[in-house]
């Protein structure tokens, strides 16, 4: 349609209603449903209709129900848009609104409420209040969530009326259920929301809501509600804490049949009840999973993909929480044939997860048919989950066997894959070097043609000279094809594998390092280069001395780095039943800002990363394009790395360090034989650090909080950035503290206080500014807390010229706050006097 | 902040259900449905939900509220004349105890039947070993009875049930003292429970491939014949057989049953039906493969359907309904039919 014949219609159309407007024969009814139809079709599909406003509003005085819907539906549409023409239609909802068909009243009112427009919010105010009093409980449900969209558009007149206490009451006494529904939902929203304008009262009306009285009112009729409602009602009893075990038992005993539900929201909604109620007591949590895994069973394989998808995710939580429970239960993660691959992939960790003595056997059986999987990703994937399980357990023959069975098939990818598996096993089981060894001998060198596993079969080859006679002679092939060789990875690790070989074999490889060594120093790659030249220095050192940091004694990993935080785990538990455990994330992750509510540390730009003592070791890129948040995050992972480098407490040597420092330094390539090297560097660093500590006289510091004050920290407060950053958007300022340093002078940069805060308990979450200015932000936990809460959060900002420093401290449990001020005023002000 | 969060299993089972209502309203559900239905659509979507968040979404209080705009009705109202897209009163279940049920509901004829709908999933791994065997069910009811009827079914082997789940409208406590249904019905049809059975140690037919590779040509013969006598036959006995991508052409006939290649799918699909008295049916023939390779890498996996009617393969039987608080009697059926579900095997 044209624009032209367009108009031509609307005009039409126009005409055509202004006609029947006052019209009054019989049969009018049926035309103007036509007309409306029309009109409602191009509204839906995009065609701006408003210019029929009025004529459609004239024609409103009807008695048909399906047209006043329509009606309803056109002013709906366009009322925000043309706030002078809804006026307009107020007189006829309003009159609607006291109509005798309770159907009429509840659409009219509902119509009004969802104009959302300001100024009209004055006429709103008595329908809605005799709405939420009326007979027929369809009114009263539309009412209640009437106050809700009131509330979105005029606060304030929504609370000075006393709308919320009259739903608080409905809440409470309505008989309809759908009506307490629509209540609920409106005052949590309502709530949420009032924290930004009046915390207080919000909180306690917030605390009213989670109640005895309203939870247990609630829960005895639980029955009542629509699927739906129980999901809202569940969600927000999964919040309630008891206060003994008396009162868990009663709501787990009311609950318990909402297990059997056909509705899996439901039915994940109580189970998020139950792992929340039981928390605290570990038999009866153990009990409650017991419970819970028939229907989460059940809907995993029952259902669309999506709902598998779905369940499996929460089942993943479960599972790693509590394995053993779930031993028995493998076949239901046996990967089906049409399953998709985002299943496939779940399921293949679940088998992983769920692996132990008794089960391995099959779920290896298992997965070793996966691998000759036409879906090559899958095919990988199980691969891959036979290496984790053979991470897990000691059972050498049986793995060495599978081996054997995947390079039998003689597909690349397979082949691949299992020689990075072999590399892994060997880094944690070195004593089954002889087994491992004698299935990669008969790998050919020529088909292996991944980077990651021609790494793995360079770093084997390097490592275990000793075992494989033609070791030599393959890496010599390996040499003579450098030009060839696309990747650096591959490269470092023939420089390490050949001066490896050499340590053990020097005749056979003295004239292969030399070319290695020359090949690796022209080489264009910044970090081959290096590596060639640290190489081909040490050597000048002495054999000796190179092979002492080029091939120290390595002592097996025991763990592997796990990659997601216990903290971060704990926080997607407890949003279980939500978008986060789908994700695996918890939520701040994903939601936006405002979502999020205002975080106000984003607005400082002036932050800097900061570690405690590495400050120059932020790589560049990494500072370009990270957003403040992002910032925080590495400042506070690379904390994490080095505290563990400078505990000492892995690392008592320059070669002990092994290779858990793959997790750690940023900068390292962190392949296998390459982590001995960087290795040796961290171990150094961490020597020099230790040195460097002394030098300061830090070690004297009393690791403890002067006695004569009431509060105590914990010694390991643990708090990752986003944590941080949530808790200081939604706490209030208990305290703030203007505070002068006795020796300015003495902060020509931040890390002074950092580490004089450190030792005495109180982490520093991030630092920034150039001088004199300086501004950290710091956090400390008081000691007998539970692990998220109880914390303390500090932005101090120091004037390093004059001194003056000003503090704001947030806290979990504001009542500590004073204790912790005083605390804080006296760490800040021994420092420079000791 | 709260709305994000809410459930994402009930956001997709909601979707899910505003989905079904609308297939039921619209008699399937496609673009051209929904362009020409918008108003049922718009009445719909505003008792299903008000500010996003979800009323209610049971069909039969629904359909009180708005009539289908199907054929009937639209008869209807040519004939009449009246406006019969919505009916005049306001449905009595929204305000019931019975949220499910309006109270006067009256059918000249009053019957009740019930069809127990089995599924069974089964993998049998490459050695011929049941990997795993398990039985997914479900009682539909279809319910045409008068008045507020109170219905109890029980059931000779409920033991056998792994896990249960139930409409909203059977007593959870009846379930749990003496294992039977206890219920008022909706009118209509509905799913009235649906079950696990797991740990099956049998299924009722066998295939067993064979594969042998010489020089880039492929021997496969395939046997199918019954395992276990269920007490009924089994019927629509299909074997699909997915072709690894290594494979270029193939050439497979059968003794019995048709054998239908499909090029683009890579699917080749015998059906099989009914196991013949006489002979065993068996698929022979030979598969190519792609120039280089000398032996099949990826073993093709066969998924198995069938069908048994009147048995219920986990062995689940009723042998009782009742109708309380209703002065008439009424006609009462039970069916059984057991399909494959997901039955695949591995070679």
């Amino acid at each position: 349609m044209n624009a032209d014949s367009r108009k031509g219609e609307l005009a039409d159309l126009k005409a055509q209603l202004r006609q029947l407007a006052g019209s009054r024969q019989p049969g009018v009814e049926d035309i103007k449903r036509e007309l409306y139809k029309k009109v409602i079709s191009y509204m839906t599909i995009g065609i701006d209709v408003s210019s029929l406003f009025s004529e459609m509003v004239m024609c409103s005085a009807t008695s048909d129900l399906v047209l006043k819907k329509m009606c309803y539906l056109y002013v709906g549409n366009y009322a925000r848009g043309h706030p002078d023409l809804a006026l307009l239609t107020i007189n006829f909802l309003q009159k609607d609104c006291h109509d005798d068909d309770p159907m009429i009243r509840g659409l009219a009112l509902r119509s009004l409420c969802s104009l959302r427009v300001k100024n009209l919010v004055e006429y709103l105010i008595g329908p809605l209040r005799s709405g939420l009093k009326d007979a027929n409980g369809y009114v009263r449900t539309v009412a209640a969530m009437g106050v809700l969209k009131l509330y979105h558009i005029a606060p304030s007149q929504c609370t000075d009326n006393e709308f919320p206490a009259m739903l608080r009451a409905l809440l409470l006494n309505d008989p309809d259920a759908q009506v307490v529904a629509n209540c609920l939902c409106a005052l949590q929203e309502i709530y949420t929301a009032e924290v930004n304008v009046s915390p207080e009262t919000a909180a306690r009306d917030r605390e009213h809501l989670l109640s005895k009285p309203v939870i247990y009112s609630l829960l005895n009729r639980i029955k009542d509600f629509t699927e739906w409602a129980q999901c809202l009602v569940l969600d927000m009893v999964s919040k309630y804490v008891p206060s003994d075990s008396d009162e868990s038992f009663d709501m787990m005993n009311i609950l318990e049949d909402r297990l059997q539900h056909t509705n899996s929201a439901v039915v994940l909604a109580a189970i998020k009840v139950f792992l929340h109620l039981t928390i605290s007591m570990a038999d009866i949590h153990q009990q409650v999973y017991e419970r819970i895994k028939a229907p989460l069973l059940t809907l995993v394989n029952s259902g669309s993909a999506e709902q598998t998808y779905a369940v499996l995710s929460h089942l993943h939580l479960l599972v790693l929480r509590a394995p053993v429970l779930f031993s028995n239960d493998y076949k239901h993660f046996y990967c089906r044939y049409s399953d998709p691959t985002y299943v496939k992939k779940l399921k293949l960790e679940m088998l992983t997860a769920v692996a132990n003595e008794t089960n391995t056997y099959e779920i290896v059986t298992e997965l070793s048919e996966y691998a000759a999987n036409v879906d090559v990703a899958i095919a990988r994937e199980s691969i891959r989950a036979v290496g984790k399980i053979a991470l897990q357990q000691y059972d050498v023959n049986a793995i060495v066997d599978r081996l054997l069975q995947f390079l039998e098939m003689e597909k690349d990818y397979v082949t691949a894959e299992t020689l990075v598996l072999v590399k892994d096993l060997l880094r944690k089981y070195p004593q089954w070097s002889h087994d491992c060894i004698a299935v990669v001998g008969s790998v050919s060198s020529k088909t292996v043609t991944e980077p990651k596993a021609k790494s793995a079969l360079v770093w084997m080859l390097g490592e275990y000279a000793y075992d494989m006679p033609d070791a030599p002679y393959i890496l010599e092939g390996f040499i003579e094809n450098w030009i060839e060789e696309d990747s650096a990875q591959v490269r470092l690790e023939l420089l390490t594998a050949v001066t490896k070989i050499f340590f053990k074999r020097p005749p056979e490889s003295i004239k292969m390092l030399g070319a290695a060594l020359s090949a690796g120093l022209a080489d264009a790659h910044q970090d081959v280069h290096d590596r060639a030249l640290l190489y081909y220095r040490l050597l000048q050192q002495g054999v000796e001395v190179a092979e002492r940091v080029v091939n120290p004694a390595k002592q097996a990993v025991s763990v592997f780095a796990d990659t997601q935080s216990s903290e971060i785990k704990d926080r997607i538990f407890d949003e279980f039943n939500s978008l986060s455990v789908v994700y695996q994330q918890p939520s701040y992750m994903f939601l936006d800002k405002e979502v999020r509510g205002p975080i106000e540390l984003t607005e400082d730009s002036g932050i800097l990363p900061l570690g405690p003592t590495i400050a120059d070791d932020v790589l560049p890129s990494q500072l370009v394009d990270a957003t403040d948040n992002d910032l925080l995050l590495s400042a506070s992972d690379k904390e994490e790395s080095v505290a563990a480098v400078s505990n000492g407490s892995h690392y008592s040597g320059p070669d002990l360090a092994g290779f858990e420092s793959s997790s750690a330094p940023p900068r390292s390539t962190s392949s296998p034989s390459s982590t001995s090297q960087v290795t040796s560097t961290s171990a150094a660093a961490a020597t020099s650090l230790l040195d460097f500590e002394d030098l300061l006289g830090l070690n004297t510091y009393e690791v403890s909080t002067p006695a004569l004050f009431s509060l105590k920290l914990k010694t390991k407060p643990s708090l990752v950035a986003q944590a941080f950053q949530r808790k200081w958007g939604q706490l209030a300022v208990a305290l703030t503290l203007d505070h002068t340093l006795s020796s300015p002078a003495s902060l020509p940069t931040p890390q002074p206080l950092i580490r004089h805060m450190q030792s005495n308990l109180v982490e520093v979450m991030a630092s920034g500014g150039k001088a004199p200015t300086f501004k950290f932000f710091f956090y400390a936990q008081a000691a007998d807390s539970p692990s998220s809460s109880g914390f303390f959060l500090v932005e101090l900002i120091v004037n390093t010229s004059t001194g003056f420093s000003q503090a704001k401290i947030k806290a979990d449990d504001a009542s500590l706050a004073p204790a912790f001020q005083e605390l804080f005023l006296a760490i800040l002000s021994s420092f420079g006097s000791n | 902040m709260q709305r994000f969060l809410m459930g994402q299993p009930l956001m997709r089972k909601f979707l899910g259900r505003v989905a079904d209502v609308l297939t039921e309203y619209l008699g399937g559900l496609s673009e051209d449905l929904v362009k020409d239905n918008f108003v049922t659509i718009y009445q719909l979507l505003d008792e299903m939900m008000d500010n996003g968040f979800p009323l209610t979404t049971e069909p039969s209080v629904l359909k009180e509220m708005i009539l289908p705009a199907n054929l009937v009705s639209r008869v209807l109202s040519v004939v009449t004349g009246s406006s019969a897209t919505l009916s005049s009163t306001l449905p009595s279940a929204t305000s019931s105890s019975v949220p499910w049920r309006a109270s006067g509901i009256k059918h000249s004829k009053n019957e009740i039947y019930f069809d127990l709908v089995e599924e069974m999933d089964a993998t049998i791994n490459k050695d011929g070993f049941l990997a795993r065997c398990e039985v997914y069910g479900e009682v539909l009811a279809t319910s045409r009875l008068s008045g507020m009827p109170d219905v109890s079914v029980s059931f000779t082997n409920p033991s056998i049930l792994n896990d249960v789940s139930f409409h909203p409208c059977v007593r959870s406590q009846s379930w749990d003292s003496n294992q039977k249904l206890s219920f008022v019905p909706p009118d209509g049809s509905f799913k009235l429970m649906s079950y696990r059975v797991k740990s099956l140690k049998n299924t009722p037919i066998y295939v067993r491939p064979q594969f042998s590779s010489d020089g880039g040509v492929v021997t496969v013969t395939v046997m199918v014949g019954i395992r276990a006598n269920v007490g009924k036959p089994v019927d629509n006995i299909t074997l699909q057989l997915m072709l690894p991508p290594s494979v270029a052409s193939s050439d497979l006939t059968a003794n019995h049953g048709s054998v239908l290649p499909n090029h683009s799918t890579r699917v080749t699909t015998w059906s099989i039906g009914r196991i013949p008295k006489d002979k065993a049916p068996c698929l022979n023939g030979k598969l190519q493969l792609e120039s280089g390779l000398e032996r099949l890498r990826e073993y093709p996996t066969f998924l198995v359907g069938f069908k048994v009617m009147g048995v219920a393969l986990s062995g689940l039987r009723s042998d009782r309904v009742d109708i309380n608080r209703v002065e008439y009697s009424a006609i009462k059926g039970f069916r059984a039919v057991t399909r494959a579900g997901n039955y695949e095997i591995r070679s």
